[in-house]
């Protein structure tokens, strides 16, 4: 069996020149990006060393020496850390399904994953708080059972904060994963059948591989955005999950404190690129954005 | 033939847009309406204040003056002022907005997003369209004194304010206290204190508490330790956050107003400590069996401040002067629980039961706003590191 043709590195249809007559249509969308968004994060990087005047590293200093801070933003990059494998965990099998089932079922899969992400987000952290609360369905429907005397502590917690951000980050990872699952030829799946593997080994071997650049995706598309997540954990979880963007929105807003609000920004943003970079080693992240919607 | 990527791709394009404008639109509820609680008159006394007013002095206006009772504006002055929104902006809106607007002819444009950072965005960039803004007990101090105009007190009564609510750059509009709600059918018996609130053996429950390391957490400790509330300040954190420890697991946080009154409506928590109008809406309003205990209650204000470079400065300096004067300064009580904060003005008979100014006594606490905005960084590194702990 000959490979499909390869070019640039890729399999697939062949890429042309970088810049072609069409190239200005770029244009408008670089200037926004430019201006709406690497402008702001600069002048961000510019008013945590100059606010107050003369700031420097203070603004850093302070955040590196408060305890509370650094270990909250440890806790952060965890809750993100743990919401991404419970995404993955779940989204996983619900992409598989997808493209494995007929057209018309998989589109109905796709909406039961897509309307709540156009619900409002807080809504829905709300009617998580309704249905896990001690006073809330769970536990009144199971007191009304009989089948518990003291209200289960469902909420307040690490288990609650999870849960309420792997379901609103679920799309995030369902889509990418989909995406790149059914592009994967279920030929290549029963070649591996034909050749004797049990279902269970030609599924890793064969499709779990191919499967690996909608993971990537997935997963960094998930941490990241679990990364500036607070409203959820500060309405389902305790003081114990407290997310560091929170405390960039309190010195921002109420202390008005922007050198040091900016500043902790500063460090999560850095971070965040660390993060990606050491990603970089192990996944082609050009791979990641094939996955995205590249054209099959 | 399955769902082209193509098609995918652009639906999830969109619908990441959408949601993203939806997510981002739901501000954290970290300060709601008269949020954080100010530093009080520095001499902790609940009676008849005889704290020395500011070092500014508090002018010559009085209340006897005609901008109260007969004010006058410019033919097509508009004033832009910015408040809390709901219930509380109402209030205001039908006892001062409406009855000045009829009386001179102003124009109001009512913003609902009062916040200190957009003071200070719209000071920095020159570009001011807020005239008058309600803010709370952490702004207005000396240190946001580049951010406002000083306040004229030839023209605002400042010497019959409440002794301390009244300084240089704002000025009280309304009082409200910091409060011990309880539920009368969860609690055998009536709390005294704070001393029952940090008693889980005697009123079992929950307890909802601000979140916020100047909302009054580390003055209640204190308060139920035996600290008489002229010796508050300093607080002595390691002490506060002893007593806190007792109670710690059982505290349930709340961001902000609508969600205290939630929490001691639905029941979770059997006391809370919130702001006297959101248990007062908890009762009122929801119906719900929700009392108040007066005895220790932290009274504050939320103030009026003028961003600096506003071109309505002077209209909007008389029409702040207005809401002062003591025939006009209880209005808002009518539809609020907040109190008048003009000494000499005169809330509603019937609704003056309800105001944390009319029920001051020896027990009375008050916020040290300066020393609380002076050491806020030492107070939240204290206050996360031991939450999170």
């Amino acid at each position: 069996m000959t490979a499909p043709a390869k070019v640039n590195g890729r399999a697939g249809r062949k890429r042309g020149p970088l810049v072609t007559p069409w190239s200005w249509l770029v244009g408008p969308l670089l200037i926004v990006l430019i201006v709406a968004f690497l402008v702001p994060m600069w002048l961000m990087v510019v008013r945590s060393v100059t606010d107050p005047p003369g700031a420097g590293l203070a603004n850093y200093q302070e955040f590196f020496n408060s305890e509370a801070d650094l270990r909250v933003l440890g806790n952060t990059f965890y809750i993100a850390a743990i919401s991404t494998i419970a995404c993955l965990l779940i989204g996983y099998p619900y992409a598989y399904l997808m493209a494995i089932v007929p057209q018309r079922v998989a589109g109905i899969l796709l909406i039961f994953v897509l309307v709540p992400f156009w619900s409002s987000l807080l809504v829905r952290t709300f009617a998580w708080e309704v249905i896990l609360r001690d006073v809330g369905l769970i536990n009144t429907t199971l007191k009304g059972l009989g089948l518990i005397d003291q209200p289960l502590p469902l909420i307040r917690n690490t288990f609650s904060v999870i849960l309420g951000m792997t379901q609103i980050l679920l799309p995030f990872m369902v889509m990418p994963l989909y995406t790149v699952m059914q592009r994967i030829d279920p030929e290549l799946t029963r070649a591996a059948a034909n050749l004797g593997a049990p279902p269970a080994k030609a599924f890793r071997r064969v499709f779990l591989p191919l499967s690996y650049p909608g993971v990537t995706a997935g997963c960094l598309l998930v941490f990241v955005l679990a990364l500036g997540f607070y409203i959820t954990p500060t309405i389902l979880g305790s003081a114990r999950e407290t997310m560091i963007s929170r405390f960039i929105a309190d010195q921002i807003q109420q202390r008005v404190n922007w050198g040091l609000g900016t500043a902790m920004a500063v460090v999560l943003m850095v971070l965040t690129f660390i993060c990606l970079a050491i990603a970089s080693r192990f996944v082609k992240l050009r791979d990641v954005y094939g996955a995205l919607g590249d054209e099959s | 033939m399955r769902i082209r990527s193509r098609s995918i791709a652009a639906l999830f394009v969109v619908s990441a847009i959408a949601g993203a404008c939806g997510s981002s639109a739901a501000p954290a509820p970290t300060a709601a309406p008269t949020a954080a609680p100010t530093a009080a008159p520095t001499a902790a006394t609940s009676t008849a204040p005889t704290a020395a007013p500011t070092a500014a002095g508090l002018g010559t206006a009085t209340s006897d003056a005609a901008l109260c009772t007969a004010p006058t504006a410019p033919a097509g002055t508009t004033l832009t002022v910015s408040s809390y929104g709901g219930a509380y902006q109402k209030a205001q809106r039908t006892g001062w907005f409406e009855p000045y607007a009829k009386a001179t002819g102003v124009t109001f444009v009512e913003n609902e997003e009062s916040a200190n950072a957009t003071i200070k965005s719209q000071v920095e960039s020159g570009q001011v369209t807020w005239d008058l803004v309600d803010v709370g007990n952490d702004f207005g101090l000396a240190g946001n004194a580049p951010l406002l105009e000083k306040l004229d007190y030839n023209v605002i009564a400042g010497n019959e304010v409440i002794p301390g609510f009244a300084s240089d750059y704002r000025v009280a509009d309304i009082t409200y206290g910091v409060v011990l709600a309880y539920r009368t059918d969860l609690n055998k018996g009536v709390p005294q204190g704070w001393a029952d609130f940090f008693d889980l053996a005697k009123f079992p429950g929950k307890r909802g508490i601000y979140d916020y390391s100047a909302g009054g957490v580390f003055e209640i400790a204190l308060m139920a330790d035996g600290v008489a509330p002229k010796d508050l300040y300093p607080l002595d954190i390691p002490r506060a956050i002893k007593k806190l420890d007792t109670i710690k697991d059982s505290i349930v946080w709340w961001p902000g107003g609508a969600k205290s009154q939630e929490l001691i409506g639905s029941g979770e928590v059997s006391m809370a400590l919130m702001w006297n109008g959101r248990a007062w809406s908890a009762k009122n309003v929801d119906n719900k069996p929700v009392a108040i205990q007066w005895n220790q209650q932290l009274l504050t204000a939320d103030f009026w401040v003028i961003p600096k470079g506003t071109p309505n400065k002077e209209a909007a300096m008389n029409f702040l002067a207005w809401t002062i004067c003591k025939q006009n300064n209880a209005a808002p009580s009518d539809s609020i629980p907040y109190g008048p904060t003009n000494t000499l003005a005169k809330a509603n008979p019937a609704k003056a039961p309800e105001l944390a100014a009319t029920n001051v006594n020896a027990t009375t606490a008050y916020f040290n706003d300066q020393w609380l905005v002076d050491n806020a960084k030492m107070l939240d590194d204290q206050f996360n590191a031991w939450k999170t702990k």
